[in-house]
């Protein structure tokens, strides 16, 4: 980044917020159509009819509802986890892709909790499960897995939303500064009056410490917690200690994957090549294939200790996911595209090269959502009691759902690109270094 | 001074020991002696016409979301002529340590004071939770509003709510029953015994297969026939504690094993 | 009547010494900036970090509320569940923890606001070229008489533009 004056960052950015071509339109009313059609409309149906019109049966409450909520819940951890921690580490290759990152997470939590309304039987009555105070006699059940869910992912929400408008505030400033119309209050009052002065840096990187602090173990928590719906019950396949570290290790693999599969399109469609290089790529993928394999031992670890536990009911469940069809063909898939495919990782020619990225990353999170969708609906059509073992397909409504959440989360993002500095300006003109008489000096 | 320490301290001490694994007003048991079990099924048909429990056709069914609240489960062993089939009906165990009441988030199902885990249906959000959670799968959900086609509506019994679409729902040992037994038992001033009251499915047993009563009370039908040495309970490896008790079949085995039923299905 | 002047440098080392000479002559100078000069102004100001009292206010208001929340009210609405007890160890902790980070986060939000000041909508001095590349250097309580030696002085320190500002 030595060719790119400060000037030109501000440009460059605000171009992205304001120049619109016809084919961003066309993009985000496609994905807002097909969100309506294919998520909203079927799931108003299911309110309405009940959920019997999906794939569940009686040993299978929870299908791909689930999978879906835990897979949001993991892409999410890419963003503000690793913002956070490249930020306490003082990382110089976060600062131009971590906005947009943060920008994921928020709209992959915002996904993954509506997939909580979805899969309830009466979601009307979803605020019983918040301890608000009630004349009713009644109260939430603190015991509960699914109420550190809601204790865990409010407040993530919160969290991150909090750290990515705090981290957009400058930014938020300089766009004011240049841009007229309807823009124009909408950002003065976003950006609450910000000035620059050495106080308000000061202050701001202060609090923003802060924030990082507090968000690295909060989200290492909430996926914790998200594991704890599966772990804390009896069900072989699903009562593993080791869930949560491997559900934050899959989180932060599916979450990155993720990153690098959007900054591609992102810095293609926006034009921003300068600021989001290879070198990013590099980075990001030298972390996919760490991350690659600590999943892959972990995974291995799963296996070989219920393996090793001998006893029928998780024998049974092994093998009906590793060796029954169509499971098994799912599960050495996510295998592949988990375990193998990131190991061309280890060279440096194919970590910089896009097309590589772009396949290794779709991989990865398509054999994410397998392991989660393996982890539901193998273990619950396998309990304990073999008279009411009964598979789980899923119903073309839920399939429709899930594919519906995806254009969802597009919707969002191509709304964010527009409203929101996606890449930040001041941390890109950091990057830049000081203007010093004798040049620019870097950190 | 040291009077309202120790309060204190038994107050505290009551928090984390509450001891209603002891101190219940009664502790309904259910005996299941599988040795008088003919798997005629007429226990279930009796459920549904008690507990107004909707037939939801074949389609359903075959999805595996038919409504029994109690099922007899069926294993055959061996190939034929050397046949050997065996019962053992299946309805909600009322776990001590129910895992299905852990992960309610809305206190939807609880413990009550007579050692029942009961469902509380206007307070249920449909999580899923405590039937992912059950290690019998005797939970069963309404996956529409179901609906009687008149005049079997007439039918249903008014003791028992009609449930709506999106509840969980799960035997209660004729709860209903119960409650009259107690009301009675209290206008007379005693406790409930043997006889006051038998639960739809015990009632309908050709066989006499089902005992209910009172563990608490030592004099009790059922506090005998726990000290039966064919007494196991279902999965008890897992430590839910039940409140059902089978009596295992003593079944003519010709390699002289005598593996019954239960735990060697898990 | 104040005259405040602002001074926008190219440099920011240029800005510093500029800064510094204004300083020791008595005057008060704040800096704007594009970027977040961080341990560069050192020479200039050194500040205290309060925003730590604040997130360790929040954490403590989280733990209270955390406990009161999940202790206090499962002693109200005793329902037994589970063969637990009434108040189980290990939810109390993890609810403790989760709400010690909510109100951390808040609080330390709040402390922000609190000491930066925001939002402000008001009248303030400011050039949107600070947002860009320039340094600003803003000069305030100058007497009169003073004013043009000001403006001398930072054109000296090689600003490229001095003006005299008014709140807007």
């Amino acid at each position: 980044m030595d060719n790119i004056s400060y000037k030109e960052v501000n440009e460059d950015v605000v171009r992205t917020m304001t120049k619109t071509g016809w084919k961003y339109w066309v993009a985000l009313i496609l994905c807002a159509g097909l969100a309506v059609a294919l998520w909203g409309v079927p799931w108003g149906y299911q309110i309405y009819v009940g959920q019997g019109v999906t794939g569940l049966n009686t040993p299978t409450f929870w299908g791909i509802y689930l999978a879906n909520f835990v897979f949001w819940i993991g892409i999410s951890h890419s963003g503000t986890l690793l913002s956070a921690i490249l930020f306490i580490t003082a990382t110089p290759w976060r600062r131009s892709i971590y906005r947009s990152a943060e920008a994921i997470t928020f709209f992959s939590v915002l996904t993954a909790a509506i997939f909580i309304f979805v899969h309830m039987g009466r979601p009307w009555n979803f605020y019983w499960t918040m301890p608000y105070f009630t004349t009713r006699q009644l109260w939430v059940n603190f015991t509960s897995p699914i109420m550190f869910d809601v204790f865990a992912i409010s407040t993530y929400m919160t969290s991150s939303v909090i750290f990515l408008y705090f981290g957009s505030i400058p930014d938020l400033a300089a766009v004011r500064d240049r841009v007229t119309g309807w823009r124009k209050p909408v950002y003065t009052y976003l950006s609450l009056g910000w000035r620059g002065t050495d106080a308000e840096w000061h202050w701001l990187s202060k609090s923003y410490t802060f924030f990082a602090v507090f968000i690295i173990p909060l989200a290492v928590s909430v996926h914790s917690i998200v594991s704890w719906d599966f772990a804390l019950s009896m069900v072989p396949g699903l009562n593993k200690t080791i869930f949560a570290p491997y559900f934050v290790v899959g989180a932060i693999f599916s979450g990155t994957a993720a990153i690098v599969t959007l900054m591609v399109c992102f810095r293609k469609a926006m034009k921003v090549e300068k600021y989001i290089t290879l070198m990013h790529f590099d980075k990001l993928c030298m972390l996919l294939l760490v991350m690659s394999l600590l999943w892959s031992y972990i995974n291995v670890v799963e296996v070989f200790s219920g393996w090793f536990a001998n006893t029928s009911a998780e024998n049974e469940t092994l093998r009906y996911r590793m060796f029954l069809a169509p499971h098994s063909y799912m599960f050495w898939l996510m295998i592949l595209t988990n375990s193998i495919l990131p190991l061309l990782f280890i060279f440096r020619r194919l970590r910089t090269s896009i097309f590589v990225c772009v396949v290794v990353s779709i991989g990865i999170n398509v054999g994410m959502w397998i392991e989660r969708y393996l982890i539901v609906a193998t273990s619950l059509p396998r309990k304990f009691l073999p008279n009411m073992w009964h598979d789980y397909i899923p119903s073309l409504l839920e399939i429709s759902v899930t594919v519906g959440s995806f254009f969802f989360f597009a919707m969002l993002f191509l709304i964010f690109v527009k409203v929101w500095p996606s890449i930040s300006i001041y941390e890109v003109k950091e990057d830049i270094g000081f203007p010093m008489r004798k040049g620019f000096k870097r950190h | 001074m040291s009077g309202i320490l120790t309060r204190i301290k038994d107050k505290l001490k009551s928090y984390r020991v509450p001891g209603y694994r002891t101190k219940f007003d009664y502790k309904w048991t259910m005996v299941v002696d599988l040795d008088r079990c003919s798997g005629c099924e007429a226990c279930v048909v009796a459920c549904y016409a008690e507990n107004n429990l909707p037939v939801v056709g074949k389609r359903d069914c075959d999805v595996s979301r038919r409504f029994s609240w109690i099922r007899i489960e069926r294993y055959v062993e061996g190939e034929y002529p050397d046949v050997k089939v065996k019962f053992i009906p299946i309805m909600c165990q009322h776990c001590d340590t129910a895992p299905c009441e852990i992960g309610c988030p809305v206190y939807a199902t609880y413990h009550n004071q007579d050692g029942l885990n009961v469902q509380v249906y206007n307070r249920c959000v449909g999580t899923f939770t405590c039937a992912t959670y059950c290690t019998y799968d005797v939970r069963r959900f309404n996956w529409f509003t179901y609906k009687w086609d008149a005049p079997l509506e007439q039918q249903l019994n008014p003791d028992v709510t009609v449930r709506e679409m999106g509840v969980m729902e799960k035997c209660t040992f004729c709860i209903q029953r119960i409650r009259v037994a107690k009301d009675t038992a209290k206008d007379e001033g005693r406790k409930v015994t043997d006889g006051d009251m038998q639960t739809a499915c015990m009632q309908s047993c050709p066989t006499d297969a089902i005992t209910f009563g009172d563990m608490n009370d030592p004099n009790s039908k059922v506090s005998k026939l726990a000290k039966s040495p064919r007494r196991y309970r279902l999965l008890e490896e897992l430590d839910t504690d039940p409140s059902v008790i089978y009596l295992k079949r003593v079944m003519d085995d010709k390699k002289g094993s005598g593996n019954g039923h239960g735990s060697s299905h898990g | 009547m104040n005259q405040p002047v602002l001074g926008l440098f190219p440099h920011v080392d240029s800005m510093v010494e500029a800064a510094v000479g204004l300083k020791d002559t008595g005057y008060t100078v704040t800096v704007f900036s594009p970027i977040p000069l961080g341990d560069a102004l050192d020479p200039i100001v050194v500040r205290k970090n309060y925003i730590r009292y604040f997130a360790l206010f929040g954490a403590f208001i989280g733990l209270f509320f955390g406990i009161i929340l999940t202790l206090g009210t499962a002693a109200l609405y005793v329902l037994p569940r589970g063969g637990l007890p009434i108040w189980p160890i290990t939810p109390t902790l993890l609810l403790t923890y989760e709400s010690i980070i909510l109100f951390g986060v808040i609080w330390t939000l709040i402390g922000f606001f609190i000491v930066a000041r925001k939002p402000n909508f008001g009248k303030q001095i400011y050039d949107p070229k600070v947002a860009i590349d320039s340094f600003g250097l803003l000069v305030e309580d100058i007497r009169e008489d003073k004013i043009e030696e000001v403006e001398q002085l930072l054109k000296s320190f090689g600003a490229d533009e001095v003006n005299r500002v008014e709140k807007s």
